[in-house]
């Protein structure tokens, strides 16, 4: 039997000033502070430690973040500063039933995803049947013309997805956004089990942790199958914008676990239709590449011609079939916030399935009816532009003054295709150490590598307070 | 491997090997100065002088007194040389190396370059410029410890090599340079105890006083002590060893060329120069001339190395 905080709340003061919440949803605790299903070894531990214990697990992890090197640097900071990654050390736990369903839910949508970007540059055909508008696609800010009939190996255009998932206030997951064209973070989750690991073996033994080691050799196997020239050992390279980039880390760390270069722009050159990286005793050819840098950059010929950060003629290198690249030219399309709304549509189509994971109604702004109906009630709703990803430029109904919504309105009616609005959700919480004593709303934001054969994988990509 | 790559770990090598030649003339120019008679203040005009920074110098402090100088050597950033400059030079080009190098080698290298960011003036009043010199030289050490202990006998290792060797068979040069040239302006001093006590400081700068006793006894000789930082093929900083260091990694970088490569002409210029002398026939022909040959002989040997392995346009 558990302790609950009641029973121990006297040995840890932390913990009995933990208030629980009604209107949103504890993953760790329910109502009456019991230990929801899972996090009993977790919080037995955490009931077992002296509460000077925590400051000092704190200090440890920031110490072997640091001395590990796990960094992200922080744009416009003008030191070029790297921050460690903040980390809090209650682990957030996801049972294995909870995980079996996100799991296909989340296998489920990247299949439906990869078919509806491949569809999108090939055939239409789902834009022929009018299931998604047609204008809505070609209009989208990420659909790139250059990708039209690029046919890459396996026909796979989304190797790398991150699908960011939120609780609601009944404990559901939902699927808040799509990230298809970069996605970044692993390498965080494989260095806090590591760190987690080495603080509270104990803990981590008892709870029967998934591993999450296996993701570079996963994702490896999935760049080698797509290499196109049928070599026996492809040349694989990781495209990195450079060490100022905030992911540099990710990017290091991941071309190390997998063996392959790490190159920038500068390193490649295209001769003859075949793509080639400078080696100190000549060119050597690059089977596949796996790319960190936006589309916009990848190629100064196709996209923007002032960029030193691609290479140029990559575009005509996939075309003729020399080399390939993941993910694809153009896998923004299918991350696009209107393009979300009719997700569950997608997977249908494709797949002839039901959705598993549902979504966040999602209201499409160009429709005048809906239009008129979010415009009159502003104040209960989050509008978020389609374009963009990571939370730029979304509104928050309720935590907007007069002034912000009345620009929000003028915005929208400039060009209301670019809004979609949403019900605002109470994000779920989980105590957490660095802000104690009050709960974080949480996302989970599982990554996914997908269609090599013996590779469907996921795990949780990382763990930490939303800001 | 990259030439990029490449060029990174020949940077990050050299620069390291350069903060911590700066660091031994300092040091060791500091303690000469505590045992030299007042009129000798000039060992740190002279080091402006031999490293071709007085402009920049007098461009960052009214006057060149003892703590500006050190200051501008140890500390300064305006001076791309310093020894910060340095670290932070060598730590900037390992940030792309991170999967080249090994762990233990990157934390060494960035706690340095961590602690370098810390340093003031103060350092030199507490720990003192003894402790913190003593102190340097030992993460130096340790860098260079960790490299040969980690790093496997490859492309990496090799360039690295190149970088450091580069650097030594110049820095080496340099230094000499300093003596010989600079520190005793009054002839009558040749031969005297101070001149003595100079030169066995240059040794000691060079941590070759006890390979130079083992050699020649304790009696310091011009002759002799040229001939241990110039000649000697078993003292791992003469130009000499350094040279020979440098000719067998570029050896091996070639030998893994798809096909053969012509070798580097710089290179057989400067072993050919250093074969066709001995150390009395350096001094007689005049020494400085000799050492400016090595050190143009250094530099057009970099030179053809970045053309050859490091430049990628």
């Amino acid at each position: 039997m558990a302790a609950t905080v009641s029973e121990t709340g006297n040995m840890v003061p932390v913990w009995a000033a933990y208030k629980s919440d009604d209107s949103v949803f504890d993953e760790m605790l329910d109502l009456s502070l019991n230990p929801r299903s899972g996090c009993e070894p977790v919080t037995d531990a955490l009931f077992s430690m002296p509460s000077a214990y925590f400051a000092e697990v704190c200090a440890r992890a920031d110490a072997m973040f640091r001395r590990m090197g796990v960094t992200f640097n922080v744009y416009g900071a003008a030191d070029g500063s790297e921050r460690i990654f903040p980390f809090d050390p209650i682990p957030r736990v996801i049972d294995a039933d909870t995980w079996a369903t996100l799991e296909a839910g989340l296998i489920q949508r990247v299949r439906a995803l990869n078919a509806f970007v491949a569809d999108v540059y090939g055939e239409g055909c789902i834009l022929s049947d009018g299931v998604i508008p047609r204008d809505l696609v070609l209009g989208c800010p990420q659909f790139r013309r250059a990708a039209v009939s690029i046919k890459p190996p396996l026909g796979n255009f989304v190797t790398v997805a991150g699908i960011d998932l939120v609780r609601g206030a009944d404990g559901r997951f939902f699927v808040l956004e799509d990230n298809l064209r970069t996605p970044s973070g692993v390498s965080y989750v494989i260095e806090n089990r590591v760190v987690m690991t080495r603080l509270v073996p104990a803990l981590m033994r008892s709870c029967r942790v998934r591993s999450v080691e296996r993701y570079p050799a996963d994702l490896l196997q999935c760049l080698m199958e797509m290499s196109p020239t049928g070599r026996s050992k492809p040349t694989i390279a990781l495209l990195t914008p450079g060490p100022y980039n905030s992911a540099f880390f990710e990017h290091v760390f991941l071309s190390q676990q997998m063996g392959i270069e790490l190159v920038e722009g500068q390193d490649l050159v295209c001769v003859d239709r075949k793509l080639y990286m400078k080696d100190v005793h000549g060119l050597r050819q690059i089977d596949v590449l796996y790319r960190r840098i936006d589309d916009d950059f990848l190629d100064p010929l196709v996209f923007r011609p002032d960029s030193l950060l691609g290479v140029a003629g990559l575009t005509a290198v996939l075309r003729s079939g020399n080399a390939a690249i993941a993910n694809g030219i153009g896998t923004g399309v299918a991350d696009d916030k209107a393009v979300y709304a009719y997700t569950p549509a997608m997977i249908r189509y494709y797949l002839a399935e039901q959705p598993i994971l549902p979504i966040v109604e999602t209201y499409l702004l160009r429709d005048p009816e809906v239009r008129e109906h979010v415009l009159r009630h502003l104040d209960r709703y989050v509008v978020k532009p389609t374009g963009a990803s990571g939370g730029y430029g979304v509104v928050i109904g309720p935590q907007a003054d007069e002034n912000e919504l009345a620009a929000t309105r003028k915005r929208i009616l400039r060009d209301p295709s670019a809004f979609i609005a949403q019900p605002v959700i109470a994000l779920s919480v989980h105590p957490t150490l660095i802000h104690t004593g009050s709960g974080s709303g949480m996302q989970l934001m599982p990554g996914i590598s997908t269609f090599a054969p013996s590779c469907s994988w996921a795990c949780v990509r990382a763990c930490w307070p939303a800001v | 491997m990259l030439r990029r790559i490449a060029s990174h770990l020949f940077w990050t090598a050299r620069n390291l090997e350069r903060a911590e030649w700066r660091a031994r003339l300092l040091d060791v120019n500091y303690h000469l100065l505590i045992e030299s008679p007042p009129r000798d203040a000039q060992p740190w005009a002279a080091l402006l002088a031999i490293f071709e920074e007085r402009e920049l110098f007098a461009q960052c402090y009214p006057t060149d007194d003892e703590a500006s100088i050190i200051n501008f050597f140890a500390l300064d950033t305006d001076n791309p040389n310093s020894i910060r400059s340095c670290i932070n030079t060598a730590r900037n080009n390992a940030i792309s190396l991170r999967h080249y190098i090994s762990s233990e080698l990157w934390l060494d290298l960035n706690t340095l370059y961590l602690n370098a960011q810390e340093w003031t003036p103060e350092v030199f009043v507490s720990p003192g410029v003894f402790a913190f010199f003593a102190d340097l030289k030992n993460s130096f050490y340790r860098i260079s410890g960790i490299r040969h202990g980690t790093i496997p006998r490859d492309l990496a290792y090799d360039f690295m090599e190149v970088g450091i060797m580069l650097e030594r068979a110049e820095d080496v040069a340099r230094m000499l340079d300093v003596k010989y040239h600079f520190l005793l302006p009054l002839l009558e001093d040749v031969g005297g105890p101070i001149d003595m006590l100079q030169w066995a400081a240059v040794l000691r700068s060079a941590s070759g006083f006890e390979a130079y006793c083992k050699r020649f006894g304790n009696a310091i000789k011009v002759e002799n002590v040229v001939e241990i930082l110039l000649f000697d093929p078993t003292f791992p900083r003469s130009a000499r060893f350094s040279l020979e260091m440098l000719d067998t990694s570029l050896d091996r970088i070639a030998s893994q060329a798809p096909e053969p490569s012509p070798p580097l002409s710089q290179l057989e210029d400067l072993t050919a120069l250093m074969r066709s002398r001995r150390s009395r026939e350096a001094i007689n022909s005049g020494l400085h001339q000799f050492l400016v040959q090595i050190q143009d002989g250094c530099a057009a040997l970099g030179d053809e190395v970045f053309q050859r392995y490091l430049k990628s346009d």
